[in-house]
């Protein structure tokens, strides 16, 4: 009977430590078991809209075995590189992930294989301009993050690579401003014009 | 169109829709008519007013967005917003001279279509640098502030220029809510039908933009600078003088009350824009709302101006025919200092729903704050009306700029900490007040002049002896006499005779 319920309290003790592991949301909970590359090469600039990063992962085999068994998803992202979040708190580093805004691009989401998955993608239109560096999440079945993987070292300074954005303009864009701005000041022109007429009409009544 | 009443009305009013006084001037707000002059001078003040304030604030709800597509940082952004309302400060004083000299008509017509191209053109921003600028002369357009107000301080008679200066300005103001709510959705519309991102927010500043230059058209075509007809017509028939520049502009440089009440306004309109700046931002860090949440508790603040500072304008009015002007400034001076206590009772609070709460009463008391300034404001100067509207219309673009640098720039305090601190320096710059004198009405503490010196004598004193000789005095006459309502009711005087002036002061 005590042996029962030494049992009962110590697999309740248990598995409220391996909850508290998984629920404490941060990212130095999470373990660094994903091997990543990407195809840029440091310092590359690739242009948004037309360069493709293929991207490499897969599962360290130096970990235990069977440390996988919850993986269930990956997500591979597109992370700022520390330069690009300077003075700019929307991309900050949190270690509380649901606060954390460092990845805020998705690239694919794949189920989970221990085999070696990749993906080429092209950089998409609206990737703003900055310097970037790619990270995979792992998620298990409550889509909660586990572990990750990443294409720069710890202090996030190697193998960083650039983006460079559309503008976002167009010369008929640019056309169509000049001309409504030029209208704009004709017709003011137009305006003073009829009001000296005007005043002028009203002198010689 | 026009009914037996309507017709009778207009028989009744001298040819008006409107009751006037003697200087033609409504004496009454009657918002449901579009009839010319004055109501319809009233709609065209308050919706041109009001596409500006989208204009320049147009940018704000979408800096997500741009600040990717331009890869600003946050200091880029701040330096942005302080240069959206710096421009107007000059702005409005030029205005104001612009006002004095050509009428308030082509004065808003022609400054709209001269900044319209800043509003186009921020289509084709491509760096922090070039950002700054569109939002710079953008800013510009705030000082049809100055025209909206001389406009209804031309228009409408001292029972009623608080109310009309009120609502007009009011819902002006609302544009800065409005905007926050119109150019998501109008960029989301562009962006579903295909545009990418960073074009479609380029594509959504052309709204604001044809939104004011059609305002710009409509004032000048439909509106008309005073009730008897436009400054030209009347200044080429010898209705009106055409003023001299540099005595305009000395009459309102030399008068003490314009600069305090600078001063006092920069501390409730100035306010108020740095909070429409800084005030989302703040919800989300603090409490760690959703961008989407903040951004409605900022478009919040900005939708108060609907009745708040209208209300502002109307106590302005009520408290005259009790107390006169005296009733005025008092009124001003204690709402302005409760409003600081708001403000600094909501930087110390640490709840969301006490914040909104508070917040929005601290909003109601500043806006109303803003209408009880120029509820005063039109009977300060009446020759140099519009030169001392922009110098004070200017002065709350100066506290909006001083603010925001000191307190909200940087890291050197926490946004909490500079809310509390704005509330400290609101109540004191408004303890000033208490020098505002007119010896024809008193001040807060003491009553009018016991030499006896009447409305005619304070408003002559802005014309010299050989400006009197020849005549140009007759409008500030007329105007003195139908101000002596600010004397509240103490004195039983006699009613104000409702055409022509006076016999005694007709002739020079």
């Amino acid at each position: 009977m005590a042996a029962s319920t030494l049992l009962f309290v110590a697999s309740i003790l248990l598995s409220s430590f391996a909850l508290s592991c998984y629920a404490s949301g941060t990212f130095s909970a999470l373990q660094k078991s994903i091997l990543l590359t990407s195809s840029p090469k440091s310092g590359q600039v690739l242009k948004a809209g037309e360069a493709n990063i293929t991207v490499t992962w897969s599962f360290n085999k130096t970990y235990p075995a069977g440390t996988d068994s919850a993986y269930k998803t990956v997500k591979v992202k597109l992370c700022y590189a520390p330069i690009s979040q300077k003075d700019r708190g929307w991309r900050k580093t949190k270690d509380e992930l649901k606060k954390d805004r460092t990845c805020q691009h998705k690239i694919v989401k794949r189920d989970y294989k221990p085999e070696t998955d990749s993906v080429t993608w092209t950089v998409e239109r609206d990737i703003p301009t900055a310097t970037y560096f790619v990270r995979a999440y792992v998620y298990n079945a409550e889509e909660k993050e586990v572990a990750y993987g990443q294409s720069t070292n710890d202090g996030k300074k190697t193998n960083l690579f650039e983006v460079e954005a559309i503008t976002g303009r167009h010369v008929s864009l640019d056309i169509a401003s000049v001309c409504f701005s030029v209208f704009s000041i004709v017709s003011l022109a137009g305006f003073f014009y009829l009001e000296k007429r005007k005043g002028a009409a009203s002198q010689q009544k | 169109m026009e009914n037996s009443q309507t017709e009778s009305n207009r028989e009744n009013n001298g040819g008006f829709s409107s009751p006037v006084d003697s200087e033609h001037k409504a004496t009454k707000l009657r918002i449901q008519s579009v009839a010319a002059p004055h109501m319809r001078a009233f709609h065209l003040s308050w919706i041109s007013f009001f596409a500006c304030f989208v204009s320049t604030f147009a940018a704000p709800p979408l800096i997500p967005l741009i600040r990717d597509n331009l890869d600003l940082t946050s200091t880029d952004i701040g330096n942005a917003g302080v240069a959206a309302v710096s421009g107007a400060v000059f702005a409005r004083i030029v205005m104001g001279t612009l006002c004095d000299l050509f009428g308030p008509r082509v004065a808003s017509a022609a400054l709209m279509l001269l900044t319209t191209p800043a509003v186009y053109c921020s289509a084709l921003a491509n760096s922090p640098a070039s950002f700054l600028l569109v939002r710079f002369f953008t800013g510009f357009s705030l000082s049809t502030f100055v025209s909206t107000q001389y406009w209804m301080s031309s228009m409408f008679s001292a029972p009623v220029v608080g109310t009309a200066n009120g609502v007009a300005a009011g819902w002006g103001n609302l544009g800065g809510g409005a905007t926050q709510l119109i150019m998501p959705y109008v960029f989301t519309l562009i962006h579903h039908i295909g545009a990418t991102k960073f074009t479609a927010w380029r594509i959504a500043f052309f709204v604001p933009a044809v939104f004011q230059t059609l305002s710009a058209y409509s004032v000048f075509f439909l509106g008309q600078d005073l009730p008897d007809g436009d400054f030209a017509k009347l200044q080429k028939s010898g209705d009106k003088h055409k003023d001299k520049f540099s005595q305009v502009f000395y009459q309102a440089i030399t008068n003490y009350r314009g600069w305090i009440l600078a001063l006092t306004y920069g501390y409730c309109f100035g306010v108020e824009l740095t909070v429409d700046n800084i005030i989302a931002q703040y919800f989300y860090d603090r409490f760690h709302v959703n961008l989407h949440t903040a951004g409605i508790i900022a478009a919040s603040f900005g939708l108060a101006n609907l009745f708040s500072r209208p209300l502002g304008g109307y106590v302005s009015d009520v408290m005259a025919t009790r107390y006169g002007m005296r009733g005025r400034l008092w009124t001003l001076f204690l709402v302005q200092i409760l409003g600081g206590c708001l403000c600094v009772l909501l930087g110390r609070l640490g709840s969301l729903s006490t914040s909104v709460t508070v917040m929005l009463v601290f909003s109601v008391f500043v806006q109303a704050s803003c209408g009880l300034t120029y509820g005063v404001v039109p009977f300060v100067s009446r020759r140099s009306l519009g030169v001392i509207s922009g110098l004070i219309g200017g002065g709350g673009n100066v506290g909006a700029v001083l603010t925001q640098v000191v307190f909200f720039r940087g890291s050197r305090f926490k946004t909490e900490t500079g809310i509390t601190l704005m509330g400290v320096t609101i109540i004191c710059c408004t303890l000033p007040m208490m020098f505002i004198y007119f010896p024809q009405w008193g001040g807060l503490f003491w009553g009018p002049s016991s030499k006896g010196i009447t409305e005619e004598n304070y408003y002559m004193s802005e014309w010299s002896k050989e400006e009197q000789e020849q005549g140009f005095h007759k409008a500030s006459l007329k105007f003195a006499n139908n101000s002596k309502g600010e004397r509240g009711k103490r004195v039983a005087s006699a009613p104000t005779p409702l055409e022509g002036t006076p016999e005694s002061y007709g002739h020079v």
